[in-house]
């Protein structure tokens, strides 16, 4: 990696090297059989480089040839992308305990006996279809720049998914466990998922209008999605941000705070550093109601005039980084989920969603497919809806809140609680 | 290459191997509104390794030739965890051996196109949205992808194929006071560059199209009947019905494989879907799978009956049909899935205007805009939209998500035009990305779908 930089160097460029490589083991569960067993290794190697202010850009699997690295990133300047900015000089960064050693002892063995353990006790109370995926993943970053920045780090992570699927649809109730090694499914795991399926198993009517609706920690993302849309600094600079010109307003309900939260090592995936060398920190997006920040990386930062909030990260080695939240993490409120659910009259749980990529996004409009509604009624999960779905738009949702679950879970849309809505547009055929 | 792949799948003690290797070039340029923020060309590669040991199929995935052994180890161990975990050992259908070489026919290799030439036509492109007052923001971008497999097996089997994919494309973004409206534009397939030539009236056609969005009205919610353009037609072919017809998403779903059994009446009588990846010239286009299947076209429904589905070697010996070809990777950091290749409703006789008059009072929906499916549920959005009143065109209207039963959805279609169209640009998630799965129909006329508006 060095020896790029030195290349890059001898060549008049500043430059950054960014290298990821890990393994990871994957297994999967389908209605309650064994399915699959699949392993990746892989690693990857991606320079930027900044030359009179145009940045360039290369990337490769097998860092074969370094020149020709470099002479790929070199011709990429001749298009002429700006880089006005200046690799960052990132030192002494608080240590973040990221990686558990007891990752390397869980074997894919151990991984196929919670499947089967969990299947197996599951079945006991209930007979569904069951899907279970468990998987362990161990990454390994390193970021070096030509400022002097040499950055590390090593993180480990566990997950497990299990889904309840109805049957006729592969609508599916889920929640995920994840840590940074082994945790073995508890009871409060397995009890949330077959109560909550048991009561909504049977197919119910209801009719369309205006109701209480809960978004799962699973779900959220759907709203979650437009929100970083608009709190991007790509969306700001773009001129496409409804948020633009709002810091400091309450634009959300008073029970809403979302921070970015990239410090906190007691869950998998923490971070000291983005993808491009900055250090990370805490901060609001979304405090009580009130839009706080707008999230950067270099590039939009240097564009906007301001400082990177430390969020430039990479989908991959392939790609450049862009501004990102990774970290979500909104702060729970005072009710159980059983509290939130007995406040419902009529009203719906939203299990899963179809379609949240589509429709006005940097709107904050939603409308998506609900798989599956579960249907509440007097405080009471009664059955599900088939053919629902639930429309309307962040800026009105997220002003209308009744309460935010006292407890968050990890999912792919961040560390989040459920959160009771009032006054959603649900259509049902 | 085969040398270097047998010597690796030499070590093996499976009954069966396969080893893919690939190298993924790909050049990308992008813009932002005026602004070029990515250009650039690069290469990268990677292996993948599938071992059927003792009844269990394992894959692994990796990029460093010095890693081969330890793989193809850790692959036969999973293997062999697989096997004393399945009731049900795994079977490969049979197939022929072949020992081929395949390049597409293009017009214009994208590799001799200068990467000049290339911005330069993106760049004049861009330029046509963006000489609109209203019109914000583009992300419009240029995308090559090609990908140059090696194939082999341990049952004789030596392929290398090239697929060569070239796509324009993006959003174009414009805002009048706070309502910010976006419209998709896209172009490209697997024959060449010349394809991406003289689009200038597509970025035109897509940009007035979006300034009128400014000014439609938001769809109300509700349940309608609809008349639906080609893309939608093909989106809700591939969301609604094609994903069920892949043998892997049903093979463990007892609820849906014992509603999409061979012979089961699912549509109504017009109704006939083909997957066709031979078909030469479109997107899906490819010669073998990346399991080294030739691909064949398979009959997916008949005059509303169903009558075949897609396969890997895998699913086609557990279901007990005919192989067809049909198992794909996005790239070397995946094992296949079984994907779609051309997937369409053939075209039935009825003309727009009949079908409009038929309609009456409804919505006429045009273009997707993403779609998902879940089980026998799908949503996908349209681009826009207009209110028939009396088979005439009234307003048009934005912001339009529809949603539906497979099932119900195959038996309310009362209609199929005479105006077949395949998509120009795909890009399927399963797990990982398809960018070639074509999808193509008619006009089709659907009763009682519900729409959700905001």
């Amino acid at each position: 990696m060095e020896e790029l930089l030195q290349i890059a160097q001898k060549k008049g460029c500043k430059a950054e090297v960014f290298f990821s490589e890990g393994y990871s083991d994957i297994v999967s569960f389908e209605d309650s059989k064994l399915k699959n067993i699949d392993s990746k290794i892989l690693s990857g190697i991606s320079l930027r480089i900044i030359k009179d202010n145009k940045l360039g850009f290369a990337y490769t699997r097998n860092l074969l040839n370094k020149e020709e690295l470099v002479n790929n990133a070199l011709k990429s300047l001749k298009g002429g992308v700006d880089g006005f900015f200046e690799f960052p000089l990132t030192q002494n960064l608080k240590n973040l305990d990221t990686y558990s050693p007891d990752i390397e002892d869980i074997s894919n063995n151990l991984l196929v006996e919670e499947c089967k353990r969990l299947c197996d006790t599951i079945l006991q109370k209930i007979s569904c279809q069951i899907n279970v995926t468990a998987q362990k993943t161990v990454n390994s970053l390193r970021l070096i720049n030509t400022s002097g920045t040499e950055l590390s780090v090593i993180s480990s992570s566990y997950a497990l998914t299990t889904e309840l699927v109805y049957p006729y649809s592969s609508a599916s109730l889920y929640r995920v466990i994840a840590g940074k090694s082994f945790i073995k499914a508890g009871d409060e795991y397995i009890n949330f998922l077959t109560e909550n399926y048991g009561h909504s198993l049977k197919e119910v009517k209801a009719n369309s209008g205006r109701m209480k609706v809960i978004f799962l920690p699973e779900t959220l993302y759907v709203l979650m999605w437009r929100l970083q849309t608009a709190a991007s600094s790509n969306s700001l600079y773009q001129n496409i941000s409804p948020l633009a010109g709002r810091i400091g307003e309450k634009v959300f309900d008073e029970k809403f705070t979302v921070f970015n939260d990239p410090l906190n090592d007691s869950i998998p995936g923490a971070r000291a550093f983005d993808d491009e060398g900055v250090q990370c920190r805490q901060f609001p997006i979304v405090e009580k109601g009130i839009f706080r920040n707008f999230y950067y990386d270099l590039y939009f930062a240097e564009r906007l005039k301001t400082d990177s909030t430390g969020n430039g990260f990479r989908a991959s080695v392939s790609s450049k980084p862009s501004p990102a939240l990774r970290h979500i993490y909104i702060v729970p409120g005072d009710k159980s989920f059983s509290d939130l659910i007995q406040s419902i009259d009529k009203g719906i749980i939203v299990g899963g969603a179809l379609g949240a990529h589509s429709g006005n996004i940097p709107n904050g409009d939603f409308s998506i497919g609900i798989s599956p509604a579960i249907y509440v009624e007097n405080g009471n999960v009664v059955g599900h809806i088939k053919d629902a779905m639930a429309a309307g738009n962040i800026y009105e949702t997220l002003t209308n809140i009744i309460d935010v679950e006292n407890k968050t879970y990890i999912s792919h849309g961040g560390n989040c609680p459920s959160i009771l809505f009032n006054e959603v547009n649900v259509i049902i055929k | 290459m085969f040398y270097q792949l047998k010597q690796i799948l030499s070590q093996t003690t499976a009954q069966y191997a396969d080893i893919r290797y690939e190298i993924l070039g790909e050049t990308r340029i992008v813009f932002n509104g005026k602004e070029l923020i990515h250009i650039g060309t690069n290469s990268s590669d990677g292996f993948v390794i599938r071992v059927l040991k003792n009844g269990g199929l394992s894959s692994i995935a990796f990029t460093k030739l010095k890693d081969a052994s330890k793989a193809l180890k850790t692959a036969e161990q999973n293997a062999c965890l697989l096997s004393i975990n399945s009731k049900k050992p795994v079977e490969f259908a049979k197939t022929e051996v072949y020992k081929d070489s395949f390049s597409p026919v293009l017009k214009e290799d994208p590799r001799n196109i200068t990467i000049d030439e290339k911005l330069d036509l993106l760049r004049k492109y861009n330029d046509i949205p963006l000489s609109y007052e209203k019109v914000i923001t583009t992300n419009i971008f240029y995308n090559e992808v090609i990908r140059e497999k090696f194939f082999l097996n341990t049952e004789g089997t030596e392929i290398k194929e090239d697929l060569i994919t070239t796509s324009i494309g993006g959003l174009i973004t414009a805002k009048e006071g706070s309502l910010i409206q976006n419209i998709r534009v896209s172009g490209g397939g697997s024959t060449g560059f010349s394809i991406l030539r003289n689009r200038e009236s597509e970025f035109e056609n897509r940009t007035k199209i979006l300034l009128e969005l400014l000014k439609a009205e938001q769809a109300k919610g509700g349940i309608y009947n609809v008349l639906i353009n080609q893309d939608l037609a093909g989106v809700f072919t591939h969301e609604a019905f094609g994903h069920f017809s892949e043998a892997d998403l049903i093979e463990d779903f007892p609820s849906m494989r014992e509603k999409m059994q061979i012979g089961a009446v699912l549509g109504t009588e017009i109704l006939n879907i083909t997957d066709d990846p031979t078909i030469p010239g479109q997107l899906g286009f490819y010669k073998y799978d990346d399991e080294g299947v030739l691909a064949r076209p398979v009959k997916l429904m008949k005059n509303g009956i169903l009558s075949g589905r897609l396969h890997s070697r895998r699913t086609a010996a557990a279901f007990k049909e005919n192989i067809t070809g049909h198992c794909v990777a996005e790239d070397y950091r995946y094992a296949p899935i079984i994907r779609m290749g051309n997937i369409f409703i053939e075209p039935g006789d009825k003309k727009l205007d009949e079908m409009l008059d038929s309609l009456g009072n409804g919505l006429y929906l045009l273009d997707a805009k993403g779609g998902q499916t879940s089980g026998e549920n799908f949503t996908f959005g349209a681009q826009y939209g207009y209110i028939i009143k009396d088979g005439k065109k009234a307003k048009m209207i934005r912001d339009i998500n529809i949603s539906g039963n497979l099932y119900q959805t195959l038996k309310n279609i009362s209609a199929v035009g005479n105006d077949l169209v395949f998509c120009e640009t795909g890009g399927c998630g399963k797990g990982q990305l398809n960018i070639r799965s074509c999808h193509g129909g008619p006009h089709i006329l659907i009763k009682e779908l519900v729409v959700g508006g905001v």
